[in-house]
């Protein structure tokens, strides 16, 4: 009987130990996964800004037309077609079908 | 028994070791831990518990298709413990190959008898890596947040900027403070005897609110396109700078709103407060001749004329007040029409006189005149009209051909939009939704009428007239093949205030207009401030609007009301 309680008595005071330790234990992995967390985090902020800086409008059209060699579309080379299915959005853009008319008098520009 | 005692002996040495032994322990405990316990305590707390406050991030502004204009990053600081680097000469020689800081300049820094310096505060994160690589005692880095413009210039004026604190000075960051702003958290965390963060006491306390999000009405491709033609005709026509402002006519959503000269906003120290202000809500002009949409809405919607009345236009010259008024082509009678499209000052002159001063005066006020848009900037003048009891001999007159009242862009841009959406004052805005950081929506605008100066009739009625004067009249600058454009030039002399007249050197040039005209989805409003040489509305700032508007349409799907002819039509 007293041999029991002593080892009941015995367990719950080791079952306490593991549990502080294990306690301290997550703790430190909570840390490392927090600060990896925001390491990440850090990472991604960095990205969307570089991609965010690469996909700026005027940065597109510099490319676009200073190393690529692409022109602004002349008058009547887009056209835009309404197709009665589709819902057009009224603030999105191009909502509609864009849609490229090659004119037979119409010359390809390079 | 002679052989018990020595061992009895033994044992009470032995027992007597013992319990002095343990009577020293326990002594020592009753004072560690009832006599000394409060100030060990206190001790233990200092040395395990750190207190940090944990700054919570603030929140981002995105454009309507969820583009990034404005975000905070978190970036490395570096900073200096002096009493610990030994050789501050080699560490500062080492870090000015990193950091844009001069040798000299950190050298002297560390060399100061202070337990911390900060070398260099805000960097790339690329800097801060390469400074950690390093290894340098007494040298390290800590994480600050930094508020980032991916777009550079794009929207600097309704952007605005942060300061080092990172508290929004102008613009949406700071019309915007309480929403975008993260609450900073007091944090208390359990420290090892390395100094290891262990676990935050209390779950409660594990991290700091972050601000909202914010959504703009501001498309970023049609400001670029904004931008970049306000820019080019300014360049052209070597003027001060301009304004162009794209409205959703029906909703009074801010499409674009281009100030130029443009600014940095990553870069705002070194600008004067000059350069920042958003001139299209905090300037107001005397806007010449697009105010004759209002004269002419009110004349129409008085029933005191209809398009085809006529009105008799001097030969040009007319005397008011013992000032002479001229239009710049002579002209005998004239429809109510002709008025309009031709500019005529005569014509707008003797419409104004036939309505008086207390019903211009009140449509002035009707379509939003002398009073804020109550748009989600700050720093928004209400222009000048003045009451008509102030007014002298030339007030309506002057009134009546764009002078002697002060309007901002805004406020034309909504009057204008009255007139395509059927007769409804809409009150402009910039911001469509708050979401948080978990992309809940918060709260959402939603486009708020303000009042409806005239009906949809006489809206109808002089969108023809303004059709008119984009195909026939002074604005055929502006038309944009395949599609309708209603709309008004305007040159305006600029009030000298050394001369104490108005110059006729110095105008603002601008131009005002919706299209489609039958279906307005854009309400475009330009002005040039000070152009040289030919300073006409019609010359300078009516081809900005066919720029804009003929990348904007297609952009925006709006078709043509044309028919075309097709070859081929490839898609998607």
């Amino acid at each position: 009987m007293r041999t029991g309680i002593a080892l009941a008595v015995m367990s719950l005071v080791l079952l306490f130990v593991w549990e502080r330790v294990d306690v301290v234990r997550v703790g430190y992995h909570i840390e490392r996964l927090k600060s990896e967390k925001a390491a990440l985090e850090r990472e991604r902020d960095e990205l969307r800004v570089k991609l965010s800086g690469l996909t700026a409008p005027d940065r597109i059209a510099r490319v676009a037309m200073g190393q690529l060699g692409m022109v602004r579309p002349r008058q009547g080379q887009v056209i835009l077609v309404k197709v009665p299915a589709q819902t057009p959005d009224p603030t999105g853009p191009a909502s509609m079908v864009l849609g490229l008319a090659k004119f037979a008098s119409t010359k390809r520009s390079h | 028994m002679s052989q018990a005692k020595p061992y009895r002996g033994r044992s009470v040495v032995v027992a007597f070791v013992l319990v002095l032994g343990f009577g020293a322990v326990l002594s020592r405990l009753i004072d560690l831990q009832i006599l000394q316990a409060a100030k060990l305590g206190e001790k233990a707390e200092q040395q395990h518990h750190k207190a940090a406050v944990v700054e919570g991030r603030r929140g981002g502004i995105y454009d309507r298709q969820g583009r990034i204009l404005a975000m905070n990053m978190e970036v490395p600081s570096v900073y200096g413990v002096p009493t610990s680097v030994e050789h501050p000469g080699r560490v500062a020689r080492d870090l000015t190959r990193v950091l844009p800081v001069r040798a000299d300049e950190i050298e002297r820094k560390l060399r100061q008898k202070r337990n911390f310096v900060w070398i260099a505060r805000k960097l790339d994160p690329e800097r801060g890596r390469r400074v950690e690589s390093l290894s340098l005692r007494g040298i390290g880095t800590v994480i600050e947040g930094r508020r980032f413009y991916p777009k550079r210039p794009l929207l600097s004026h309704v952007l605005g900027f942060t300061g080092l604190d990172g508290h929004g000075l102008e613009g949406i960051e700071r019309r915007y403070e309480s929403t975008l702003r993260g609450h900073s958290r007091r944090v208390i965390l359990q420290r090892d005897a390395l100094g290891r963060t262990v676990f935050p006491k209390g779950l409660s306390e594990l991290g700091p609110h972050s601000g909202n999000d914010i959504s703009l009405t501001i498309d970023e491709v049609i400001q670029y396109v904004a931008e970049k033609e306000l820019l080019d005709a300014v360049n052209t026509s070597g003027a001060k700078g301009g304004v162009v402002i794209v409205m959703e006519p029906t909703s009074g959503e801010v499409l674009a709103m281009a100030v130029n000269p443009r600014f940095d906003p990553n870069a705002v120290r070194s600008l004067s407060a000059d350069s920042w202000r958003n001139r299209a809500v905090t300037d107001a002009y005397e806007p010449g001749s697009t105010l004759k949409i209002v004269i002419a809405a009110a004349a129409l919607e008085e029933k005191l004329m209809t398009p085809s009345s006529m009105v008799f236009a001097e030969n040009g010259r007319m005397l008011v007040a013992n000032t002479v008024i001229h239009d710049h082509e002579k002209s005998g009678w004239l429809t109510f029409a002709d008025v309009i499209r031709r500019s005529s000052n005569i014509g707008a002159v003797k419409i104004a006189t036939r309505l008086g001063e207390e019903r211009v005066h009140r449509y002035l006020r009707a379509f939003g005149f002398g009073e804020r848009t109550e748009i989600d900037l700050p720093g928004e003048t209400a222009g000048l009209v003045k009451s008509p009891e102030a007014w002298g001999e030339r007030t309506l007159a002057s009134i009546a051909i764009g002078q002697g009242i002060g309007v901002t862009a805004v406020q034309l841009a909504t009057a204008v939009s009255a007139v395509a959406n059927g007769g409804w004052l809409m009150k402009p805005y910039l911001v469509s939704a708050i979401r948080d950081q978990q992309g809940r929506l918060i709260a959402q605008v939603s486009p708020q009428v303000r009042r409806r100066p005239i009906t949809a009739e006489t809206a109808r009625v002089l969108s023809k007239i303004l059709e008119s004067v984009v195909r026939e009249g002074t604005g055929r600058r502006a038309a944009v093949p395949s599609y309708r454009v209603a709309g008004k030039t305007g040159t305006a002399q600029k009030y000298d205030l050394e001369a104490n007249a108005y110059s006729s050197t110095r105008f603002v040039a601008s131009f005002v207009g919706y299209v489609p005209a039958r279906d307005p989805r854009l309400t475009i409003v330009v002005v040039i401030d000070e152009p040289q040489g030919e300073a006409w509305g019609g010359v300078v700032a009516a081809p900005v609007f066919r720029r804009v508007a003929e990348q904007v349409l297609p952009y925006l799907g709006i078709s043509t009301h044309a028919p075309v002819e097709l070859a081929l039509v490839t898609t998607g």
